[in-house]
């Protein structure tokens, strides 16, 4: 049962320029990217006329919804700052008070409430957009991309959802994709490995597009152990990028469910991969429970905690990290009941895992509606500040990298925006 | 000095470039640099080869908190000039990026890009000590020791 509060919250929290004011230490762009990404943006029709499908990347694939409740492909995918910063952000309905991208000139601008903020551009299209495999599969509905990152989805399918109550509750991932099989009825269920290697081959062609590879999917429990089967798909997708490269390993991040220590050996052993995530999504026991169900049933919050410390013996300190899904732990009726709690606890826990070499990275909430919290609202954009710092801070102290889900690895995390400056 | 004239200079291989920046405690860093070229308008263009030199990270902190930077040039022939300004654009992705990433490497041979830095130049000031010590003179009388202007 859905806890449903009303849409208006974004006018009682502190502004964006209070918190400019409030947190001058804290970069502006990164503060303001934060934002975006909890309220979403609206193109204006006068944006549009500058979209041009031919250079930029629309609305592609994707393997987690939009909160709009339409899969509109025709829209922009995401936007840079000037400093570089991805903002990885979607649409959304005008009435919930959305930023908006609006022409000035032949340019593009953020505006809030009638007022210019900042310049932002388009993502580019990589070239391999408009290729298909020898197969005959478009290859971007193999591989999408990120400004400097190619994306593979493995599967759309989380089998955490098989049963009616086992999905995480901030997350789409199934609702989504039965969405997008309207509009992308090509879509393959999984991404053959000739059809991967074809794909990264071409991509590759274009020089200074991409400087790492994210492989992700819906947990797959099947298998002789559980997780069998999801580790040897993904040990036959790094095979096939790895065709492509002259070195054994190459820049990769897998995010992925909670391996035991003998799959983990084998994806590090097998294939060309360096880095490994598996998201604990909120750093509470309790919540985990109630918000993960499907997770804790079948591996339970303090396993996939050890499994994530011990993936540092095989992957390296810096080379693991677990996301949670920021804010999430404050969703109602049995998040914590404030901010500056929800905050302690969840840094708290950060620190027992980056004490042993494992860091914490959070997105911003955005309460789908393909989700069982669609109804829910994000925390204040004064939390999600002081979230990413404390985070950052936590890598300050015990001296750990975030290079490969960094600011342009990556760029969907505020915290590991930061980074630029370790 | 033109923009024009301040340009060709920036661009001649014989120039020596300096970029100073600031580290977070606000010590200035020097880096001579052959990175530097014109810009469009009145701006510079740094090729940052590192993600991780201290440089980068000065720049990102500029860009960020609106710090200035500077970059010190001296000419062939003797002449010297300060350029001041402030980061405007990290270009870090895109066509113009994979344009500069291929003619950096064409020239440098096999090293990375980080990023194309494009700095908004707010001033050129010329670093003319002959010019400095006749002004101070004439200006700022009290500044000289007496034993310079005693009798024999």
């Amino acid at each position: 049962m859905n806890y449903v509060l009303t849409r208006t919250h974004f006018d009682d929290t502190a502004t964006l320029r209070e918190a400019w004011a409030k947190y001058p230490d804290f970069p502006r762009l990164i503060a303001l990217k934060i934002d975006v990404q909890r309220r979403g943006v609206h193109y204006t029709d006068g944006a549009l006329t500058l979209v041009d499908p031919a250079l930029h990347q629309l609305r592609s694939a994707n393997i987690f919804g939009t909160r709009d409740e339409k899969v509109r492909y025709l829209l922009p995918d995401s936007l840079l700052l000037r400093d570089g910063t991805s903002i990885v952000v979607d649409p959304a309905p005008l009435e919930w008070g959305p930023y908006v991208v609006d022409r000035v000139d032949d340019r593009l601008f953020l505006f809030d409430q009638g007022e210019r903020l900042e310049e932002v551009e388009l993502w580019h299209k990589p070239a391999f957009y408009d290729r298909s495999t020898s197969s005959g599969v478009p290859m971007n509905l193999i591989a999408q991309a990120r400004p400097q990152r190619i994306n593979i989805f493995q599967s759309s399918f989380c089998y955490f959802w098989a049963k009616d109550d086992g999905g995480c509750q901030f997350c789409d991932i199934v609702n989504f994709t039965k969405q997008q099989r309207e509009v992308l009825s090509d879509r393959p269920e999984r991404p053959r490995a000739r059809d991967i290697a074809e794909t990264v081959k071409e991509a590759l062609k274009e020089k200074g597009r991409f400087t790492t590879f994210c492989l992700t999917g819906g947990s797959v429990l099947k298998g002789e152990e559980l997780f069998d089967l999801e580790v040897s798909h993904y040990i036959e997708t790094l095979q096939a990028i790895g065709e492509n490269f002259t070195t054994k390993k190459f820049p990769s991040q897998l995010v992925a469910s909670a391996f035991n220590e003998k799959q983990l050996r084998r994806l590090w052993e097998e294939t060309g991969l360096t880095s490994y995530t598996s998201d604990l999504e909120v750093l509470n026991e309790r919540l985990f429970e109630w918000i993960c169900p499907g997770k804790a049933k079948h591996v339970g919050y303090r396993e996939w905690r050890d499994r994530l410390i011990r993936a540092v013996d095989i992957f390296g300190r810096g080379n693991v990290n677990t996301g949670i899904v920021g804010g999430v732990e404050l969703a109602r009726p049995l998040g914590f009941q404030g901010e500056g709690e929800a905050l302690e606890a969840t840094l708290s826990e950060a620190e027992y895992l980056a004490e042993r070499g494992v860091t914490t990275i959070h997105t911003v909430w955005v309460p789908r509606p393909g989700s069982q919290f669609r109804d829910q609202v994000a925390p204040s954009l004064d939390y999600y500040i002081r979230l990413a710092s404390g985070l950052h801070r936590l890598r300050v102290k015990y001296g750990l990298s975030i290079d490969f889900d960094d600011y342009r690895r990556c760029g969907n995390h505020p915290d590991t925006d930061l980074a630029r400056l370790l | 000095m033109s923009l024009a004239e301040f340009h060709a200079l920036i661009a001649a291989p014989a120039t020596l470039k300096i970029l100073v920046t600031t580290d977070e405690d606000g010590t200035p860093r020097p880096a001579v640099s052959d990175f530097i070229a014109p810009g469009d308008g009145g701006t510079l263009l740094y090729f940052e080869p590192l993600e991780s030199s201290k440089t980068q990270r000065n720049l990102t902190r500029a860009i960020w908190f609106d710090r200035p930077v500077s970059v010190v040039v001296v000419a062939a022939d003797g002449r010297r000039f300060t350029a001041r300004g402030r980061p405007q654009r990290a270009v870090i992705a895109g066509p113009r990026f994979q344009a500069h990433y291929a003619a950096f490497r064409a020239d440098r041979g096999d090293v990375d890009l980080a990023a194309v830095w494009v700095i908004d130049v707010t001033g050129v000031e010329g670093l003319d000590l002959g010019a400095d010590i006749a002004t101070e003179e004439r200006e700022r009388p009290f500044f000289r020791h007496l034993d310079r202007i005693a009798r024999a």
